[in-house]
């Protein structure tokens, strides 16, 4: 429980700090980030404890930062990509990599292939994550469209 | 009347290239490309012209405008470099709106993109600290314990410096981003030696976290649920080669120093 706290803070930190590096400096965009990291984050641990593998809890954890971040742009307009990048880049397998990458250079394929898949695995529940909440987000924002127009006629 | 149409013209030839430089700037900093065709057309639209087409890559703008008398403007943008300032993308997105809308005139916005574009980024320190701290957080994020999370911090300077370097030299080559990972690699294996930190995987992947095109990836999956695909793909496929290139620049050096 404590390595969670520690490791769903740790995550938030970096998310903030990736923000001012990409030069954000709106304070209602970085608070926003850092609490979506950390609330993205708690889904995937949430998941884990649940019992549900490491791919779900990745698919939960981007669908979270990236609903997140739809909303959040809309409210406090500002482009959704300001928000969900730096808060999705501490979730991108890049320890996988580094695994995958080693067990490479050691000869063993085996275990590069199995790192290499997971890796594959985890950057894909991730993208489908962004997919489906962008996708809601376009069909709302059609669908409210639609019927303004339909009442202005 | 001939005089007046003239005005007119330079009026709407202005605001084309404020359109365009509005643009050019979202794409650089790191702005999706449908965000970048939605910009320049409003923007041209709020002008005063009839139709705006834009077309959009991941290095080049073009667009096509129809002005009410039936004459058309053309206008292109090729971008050389991209990075990711998305406080920028941020401002003129609200430089936009407030245009649009017709908050501010269009003197006015094309002086504030000016300033936007000429915009100190932050001072270098500032910087180092944002890296020191993204590699320890993520180190330890990511499983390292907390001597490792200082060593991470310490070689997260050096990839700092590395970069900046590069950026110096002008060399953003896949090549260079290889070298700098390696010479990162290798301060961290120094750093194992010398007694600061313990594990050498947890350390190098806090900094591997700053290298690897995160903000790339997410574009072009932006790209591509928008209908952008050969922007998306293209982004897609840089973002992979960045990857490789980084993972090669950390392997050469496991494989020479174990």
């Amino acid at each position: 429980m404590q390595a969670d706290i520690i490791q769903t803070l740790m995550g938030a930190i970096s998310s903030l700090a990736f923000a001012i590096l990409f030069g954000v400096r709106n304070r209602k965009a970085l608070i926003s980030i850092v609490v979506g990291s950390a609330i993205g984050w708690a889904a995937y641990i949430v998941c884990q404890h649940a019992g549900y593998g490491k791919t779900f809890g990745m698919l939960a954890s981007g669908l979270t930062i990236a609903a997140w971040s739809e909303i959040l742009a809309r409210i406090i307009k500002t482009p959704v990509v300001v928000m969900l990048g730096p808060m999705l880049i501490p979730e991108f397998p890049g320890g996988g990599l580094y695994y995958a990458m080693y067990s490479l250079i050691e000869g063993d394929t085996a275990h590069f292939g199995e790192t290499l898949k997971l890796v594959l695995a985890e950057a894909g529940a991730i993208a489908l994550g962004i997919i489906i909440a962008a996708y809601v987000a376009g069909f709302l924002t059609n669908l409210r469209k639609a019927y303004a127009r339909k009442k202005h006629r | 009347m001939e005089e007046q149409v003239n005005v007119q013209k330079t009026q709407l030839s202005i605001g084309l290239s404020s359109a365009m430089n509005a643009g050019e700037l979202l794409l650089t900093y790191g702005a999706e490309v449908s965000r970048v065709e939605d910009t320049v057309q409003r923007i041209g639209r709020a002008c005063g012209f009839d139709r705006v087409d834009v077309f959009t890559i991941t290095s080049y703008i073009a667009a096509t405008a129809f002005l009410p008398d039936g004459t058309t403007m053309t206008e292109s943008r090729r971008i050389k470099a991209r990075v990711t300032g998305l406080g920028k993308v941020e401002e003129v997105n609200a430089l936009s709106r407030h245009f649009c809308h017709g908050e501010i005139s269009m003197e006015e916005f094309r002086d504030e993109l000016r300033r936007v574009r000429l915009e100190k980024t932050a001072p270098w320190w500032l910087d180092l600290l944002m890296y020191m701290v993204i590699s320890f957080s993520l180190s330890i994020f990511l499983g390292g314990t907390f001597p490792d999370g200082i060593a991470s911090a310490l070689s997260g300077m050096v990839l700092y410096g590395m970069i900046c370097m590069s950026a110096h030299l002008q060399m953003n080559s896949l090549i260079q981003t290889s070298i700098c990972s390696a010479v990162t690699a290798i301060a961290v294996l120094l750093l194992v030696r010398l007694g600061i930190g313990v594990h050498p995987d947890k350390i190098m992947i806090g900094n591997i976290m700053l290298v690897i095109p995160g903000m790339q990836l997410t574009n072009s999956l932006r790209d591509m649920i928008n209908g952008d695909t050969v922007s998306g793909v293209l982004n897609l496929s840089e973002a992979i080669l960045k990857a490789v290139s980084v993972a090669l620049g950390f392997a050469i050096v496991l494989l020479a120093g174990g």
